[in-house]
């Protein structure tokens, strides 16, 4: 454990870590109210975030953890690197999987808080996923890119934009003729601008009004305390080794036989540390699957997050305690140009994360967490086409629409609407109302399925239907629907989720047959998508199930009565209430 | 007390009832008695013979003699709060049955926090109802209404006892065909259903939002219009003709019928009082428009804003247990945050302290109540500090022990952090103040407001606690302390003017403006102000008229409110003005503006309020009596240690004389600490000005 001098009091560092926690907010407001995409303005697929000087991770509020817990890191030294001169008045723009960004379509904004000396105190950072990135495939997750050529995203590997706070006009000029529909594009890039200089002006206001050595004193302090609240967590873990793996889905051309991931996790509670091995994988492969360095470190972080079971603030202090070992090469390790990353922040990574927290689980009961339900259901498809309606035209966005499947942890059923454990829950769902009036769609209807649960002694959150297609107009889709082979794993005899389906009601009532997990499909005014997402996998044996929770899960819907019975081993009288007597034999025997 | 005429205003909150009373052209005062939870009528009651005692006249005579009752209430948020509210069904638009409970995602505390239950739907999933229909979002009709199929389902609801129904479909607001003839159904076969169409009630876009909405007004409405008849009756029989008005979340009042049919208007209804108070004591005293408007209670502490004048208002006001649902309607923007005297001070495995959640509440309350509390609370630390005189507690009224406190803060807070006792009190007292500025902070940030440029107007019993820190902290100087800030809201109920909204959605773009569809809403809203001010009975001189738009950027889905300063637009010359005024707001906001772009106007608006008052000045209310005589006890100040402090009393204070801290400045319900660096004057309406003395 570290100990240090301290400058610092209890009390002073609670008042400044909120100072801290409250900028990344400000950033985060003024993101989510100016952007001009559902994808950002209502789904808050983005993140904002402030490092030290020297490139930790300080603060990060509540943005995605998948964007976030490594990766600003590495692209805040790149910056350093490329321009060893930060002057006031720069912006730069990241968007590089080779140099430390989650993935192409995450466009991030780097700007440096320089005070009136000149001197570069931090870092503020906002990374925005981009509803089109210039892809040759109108998606943001190109899985069929066999190379960063063929994926076809404009890179910008840490490119200035601003100067003296005035637009570098002629590298936006060659973001308008490569993004589709780019007056959109414009306002999500003054959005992701906007968010980084709020984060800059109330830094330096802070530089201001703190005194000089308490502030400089801080970041590492709040680093020796988090490790510290790391350390009192990890040794409440069970110690031990274990290997886990998982399965992504078969792609037709892309990934014919599916592929499987395996983690090495070893908990040392003595030593209070955690490692990590993801060396143990294939190599990079010819498709848009594999992870960037970022992703790879972030997803097993966050599998570890998830499962201390006590809250840890995450920044570079608490990040002392995890090893990650990542290998060159390596479809979860460090990607070698020009493979694509297109898709490094969902399927494998989802995955990664995962079984990272399912390995915890294996250690011992009460600790841990079964599997999420699995990335990008076709509710969450990109979309594109042209709006016929007055004020109309070219249109590319990506869906956030029914998407459910909280895992089950040890003592808590899954959080309905997570939205992937990457995304912890703090993706925002589309309003019906504000998507219809925006794009020329119909969203016919967004049920929760019953029986889809995996079932345990807490359950996972159903999985969720949901019925869309365009009003006017033609309509294609793009999705990454994992999950429609291999379900979520549960954990400690808790059962999987149920696995997810894709197919089209056309107009005349017909349907096409089941489609598979990575489509592009065109349809019709009357024609409609169903999206089935999966369910998250349960914890604990099912017939261990507080009986009371499998009543209300009954009253509510979400369970048939069949099921209580034959899954749960409860058994309900006609009125809905519960047979005590008739449950416990059937319990016992 | 003559024969004049007599305006009650009264604030009925957890703890205590609060009443102002005024006679024409005199100085109005103000009376506390308990809450009487089982029937609030009474505790009501009991403050009116408080007055009657005072002034020698019976209750029947002084209610006789008043036109006008103004009530402001927390009911209808503790009947959400404790889910105490009818047994409600929920009809929506075929396929979205679960509206309400996805939400609009989002919700957990915490990003690795996975011990939280998923909340459950205001309404559950069994007793909402899909009605076969669907409206487009241009108001075509995609899926006509099935009647026979909905008569069905009415008929189930009947035998299922349903006490009260909700209805939202999506697109109402652009289209209310279905709405309207789901409600002329349900009066035909559920005749004296209470229930709420959404179109009618909130006809904004976001379905999740108007769902709530309804959903919440429906399941509030037999309750809440038995509570109406409840006090309109209990008054009555003591006497009282005049006219009964309900203080409303948005600051104003409607007259108590009114409210009994939209209740969902009642939610926040005290603490709206506060900023109207607030305003009023800043216009007396000449402060400025723009301040930080604090109320100190006994478990939280409120923030409201003046904004150039104005109470800014919020769409997202939560309500009940942990904030779980929306009432998706415009309130006062305020904020309450577990800050209060009873919030409990603790150190975790990792040293760092921190204030609550946990408040040990009335009881067993603070450690200093020796009633088994052992946990130090912010007011153990006032104790600790000697802000508070352990024998003037409550004015007097009740015994606390400072040893208890003393011990508390030793065990739990000063040794875990190796400080003394009176550092660790002071550390406790500043990190409470810290959570107050949060809460300011994150108001002002989403109201634009920069607490540099405010001042404070601090209310609530423990006002003068904290009042001088929270300024320093945030720089939001001078502070203004009224004499009756200890019943802001009910000082507020009676200041309240008669007060309404309309608005029109109707989307209008800057570079194609069509002159003749924006002069028909806005002579249209001009009617409809016309109207309420002829209902209002007040006088057109004594009512005014504000217009603004909700406007964005194309393409975006969030609008900024930008006030109007013309009821019509003539030529491109007030097109472009209007445009001038967003840029610079969003950049103002957001930090980037789009000069190149067109503004798209959403939603037209109009506020219109009507002066119960007309010209005629409130003086401030005065307090009821104080102690005298001027003392002095120690008072520990951080860095300096402890220092005798001389303690004066609030009414012995010189108009205009400036008195330099330390200070302690007491009243029976409140007591003002003001440290080194501070002083204070009496303004000419009664008010302590506290200002920093450098």
């Amino acid at each position: 454990m570290t100990k240090a001098n301290k400058t610092l009091n209890g009390h002073k560092l609670a008042l400044i870590n909120n100072r801290f926690e409250g900028i990344v907010r400000a950033m985060t407001n003024t993101l989510l109210r100016t952007a001009r995409s559902t994808i950002l303005n209502t789904g808050r697929d983005f993140s904002c975030c402030i490092l030290t000087h020297d490139h930790k991770m300080l603060a990060m509020a509540e943005s995605l953890p998948i964007h976030v817990m490594s990766g600003p890191d590495l692209m805040a030294q790149c910056m350093a690197e490329f321009f060893p001169t930060l002057t006031k008045g720069d912006a730069f723009l990241h968007n590089s999987p080779y140099h430390g960004n989650s993935h192409a379509a995450d466009w991030t904004m780097l700007v440096p808080v320089v005070d009136d000396s000149g001197t570069h105190r931090f870092t503020v950072m906002a990374k925005a996923h981009l509803a089109d990135c210039g892809n040759a495939v109108p998606t943001t997750y190109s899985a069929g890119a066999g190379d960063v050529f063929e994926e076809g995203a404009l890179i910008f590997p840490c490119v200035k934009v601003q100067e003296n706070y005035q637009n570098r006009e002629d590298v936006l000029r060659m973001a308008k003729v490569r993004i589709r529909v780019p007056d959109v594009w414009y306002g999500d890039f003054l959005a992701l601008l906007g968010a980084a200089r709020i984060g800059e002006r109330k830094l330096l206001e802070l530089i201001d009004e703190l005194d000089t050595d308490e502030l400089n004193a801080y970041p590492e302090e709040w680093f020796n305390y988090s490790e510290n609240l790391m350390v009192a967590a990890i040794r409440k873990l069970p110690h031990g080794k274990v290997t886990v793996s998982a399965w992504h889905d078969p792609i037709p051309e892309v990934l014919p036989d599916g592929m499987e991931i395996k983690a090495h996790v070893a908990v040392d509670s003595e030593q209070a540390t955690i490692s990590v091995d993801m060396t143990d994988n294939p190599d990079c492969q010819p498709c848009g699957l594999n992870l960037t360095e970022a992703t790879s470190r972030t997803a097993a972080m966050i599998g570890i997050f998830t499962s201390l079971g006590s809250v840890v603030p995450p920044n570079a202090g608490s990040f002392r305690r995890l090893t990650v070992a990542l290998r060159e090469n390596c479809v979860v390790g460090k990607p070698v140009h020009p493979h694509s990353c297109s898709v490094a922040t969902t399927n494998l990574a989802e995955l990664v994360a995962n079984s990272v927290a399912r390995s915890i689980a294996e250690l011992g009961d009460g600790f841990g967490m079964a599997a999420t339900g699995k990335a990008s259901p076709a509710a969450t498809a990109v979309i594109s086409g042209n709006d016929p309606r007055p004020n109309g035209g070219p249109f590319v966005n990506q869906l956030m629409l029914g998407f459910t499947g909280g895992a089950a942890g040890p003592n808590v059923d899954g959080w309905m609407t997570i939205i992937g454990i990457g995304a912890a829950g703090f993706l925002m769902r589309d309003s019906v109302e504000i998507l219809e009036m925006k794009y020329p769609l119909y969203i016919k209807s967004q049920h929760v399925i019953p029986d889809s649960e995996g079932a345990g002694r807490y359950c996972g959150a159903p999985g969720c239907k949901v019925e869309f297609g365009p009003l006017a107009g033609d309509l294609t889709a793009v999705w990454l629907s994992e999950g429609t082979t291999y379900p979520p794993l549960g954990v400690q005899g808790g059962h999987d989720g149920s696995k997810a389906q894709q197919y089209i009601c056309y107009a005349d009532g017909s349907k096409s047959e089941p489609l598979g997990t990575y489509e592009r499909v065109s349809i019709y005014p009357g024609d409609h998508i169903v999206s089935i997402s999966t369910g998250g996998a349960g914890y604990g044996r099912p017939e261990q199930r507080n009986p009371a929770r499998v009543q209300r899960d009954v009253a509510h819907g979400f369970v048939s009565e069949q099921r209580a019975r034959d899954c749960y081993k409860v058994v309900l009288d006609k009125a809905g209430n519960i047979d005590q007597q008739a449950t416990e034999n059937f319990r016992a025997g | 007390m003559s024969a004049k005429r007599i305006t009650f205003a009264a604030d009925t909150g957890g703890t205590f009832t609060d009443l102002v009373v005024q006679e024409t052209g005199e100085r109005p005062r103000f009376y506390k008695r308990s809450t009487t939870p089982s029937d609030p009528v009474v505790g009501l009651l009991n403050a009116v013979k408080a007055v009657s005692d005072d002034v020698n006249e019976p209750v029947a005579s002084l209610l006789a003699r008043s036109d006008l009752f103004v009530f402001g209430t927390t009911r209808a948020t503790n009947a959400v709060v404790t889910g105490s509210t009818a047994k409600t069904a929920l009809l929506v638009s075929q396929g979205h049955t679960d509206t309400l409970l996805f939400r609009e995602g989002g919700g957990r505390r915490s990003l690795f926090d996975y011990s939280q239950e998923y909340p459950q739907p205001f309404i559950p999933r069994g007793l909402t109802y899909e009605v076969r229909e669907r409206i487009s979002a241009t108001g075509d009709v995609i899926v006509a209404l099935d009647e026979a199929k909905l008569v069905a389902l009415l008929q189930q609801l009947r035998e299922q006892d349903i006490e009260a129904i909700a209805v939202a479909l999506l697109w109402s607001p652009i289209n209310d065909s279905h709405e309207q003839r789901v409600g002329e159904l349900i009066r035909q076969h559920l005749p004296g259903m209470p229930f709420t169409l959404s179109s009618q009630l909130n006809p904004s876009l976001r379905e999740y939002r108007r769902t709530s909405s309804a959903a919440i007004d429906a399941a509030l409405k037999p309750l809440m219009s038995q509570f109406f008849r409840n006090l309109d009756t209990g008054l009555k029989n003591e006497g009282f003709t005049g006219r009964l008005l309900i203080m409303t979340s948005s600051g104003g009042v409607l007259d108590a019928a009114a409210v009994a049919e939209t209740p969902i208007h009642s939610i926040g209804s005290g603490p709206a009082g506060a900023p109207v108070a607030a305003r009023y004591f800043a216009e007396l005293d000449n402060m400025g428009k723009t301040a930080i408007v604090t109320d100190a209670g006994g478990t939280t502490y409120d923030v409201s804003l003046l904004s150039n004048g104005q109470i800014p208002k919020t769409r997202e006001t939560m309500v009940g247990k942990d904030g779980a649902y929306i009432t998706g309607f415009p309130s006062v923007d305020a904020r309450s945050v577990g800050a209060g005297g009873g919030s409990i001070a603790w150190v975790d495995s990792g040293g760092m302290l921190h204030i609550g959640p946990m408040s040990a509440g009335a009881d067993p309350g603070p450690a200093c109540y020796g009633r088994g509390g052992d946990k130090p609370t912010v007011t153990d630390a006032c104790l600790v500090l000697g802000y508070i005189d352990p024998d003037y507690f409550m004015g007097g009224t009740m015994q606390v022990n400072i040893d208890l406190a003393r011990q508390a803060i030793m065990h739990d807070v000063a040794e875990p952090l190796g400080l003394d006792l009176y550092d660790a009190a002071d550390a406790i007292v500043e990190l409470a103040t810290e959570h107050m500025a949060m809460a300011i902070e994150s108001i002002t940030l989403n109201q634009g407001i920069d607490p540099e440029n405010s001042f404070t107007i601090a209310g609530g019993g423990g006002a003068g606690l904290y009042c001088g820190r929270v300024a320093r902290r945030l720089n939001s100087w001078p502070v203004l302390i009224p004499e009756a800030s200890a019943a802001m809201s009910a000082t507020g109920a009676m200041l309240s003017d008669l007060q309404a909204s309309f608005m029109v959605t109707d989307l209008v773009r800057t570079e194609r403006f069509d002159y003749d569809k924006v002069g028909a809403i806005m002579a249209d809203l001009k009617a409809r102000c016309q109207e309420f001010i002829s209902d209002s009975g007040v006088e057109q001189s004594a009512a005014t008229i504000d217009f603004y738009v909700e406007a964005r950027y194309p393409q975006q889905v969030w609008e900024i409110s930008v006030a109007l300063d013309v009821d019509t637009f003539s030529s491109e010359a007030d097109v472009a003005k209007m445009e001038q005024l967003f840029h610079q707001q969003h950049e103002q906001l957001f930090a980037i503006r789009d000069d190149d772009s067109p503004i798209e106007v959403v939603s037209w608006g109009v506020n219109v309020r009507c002066s119960l008052r007309g010209d005629e000045q409130m003086p401030s209310p005065s307090a009821p009596g104080n102690r005298s005589g001027s003392q002095s006890r120690a008072v520990y100040y951080f860095g300096k240690g402890q220092l005798d402090t001389q303690v004066l009393q609030a009414q012995d204070l010189e108009t205009g004389k400036t008195y330099p801290g330390p200070l302690l400045v007491e009243s029976p319900v409140t007591t003002l600490v003001i440290d080194t660096a501070s002083s204070i004057q009496r303004s000419a309406s009664g008010s302590i000005i506290v200002t920093p003395s450098q």
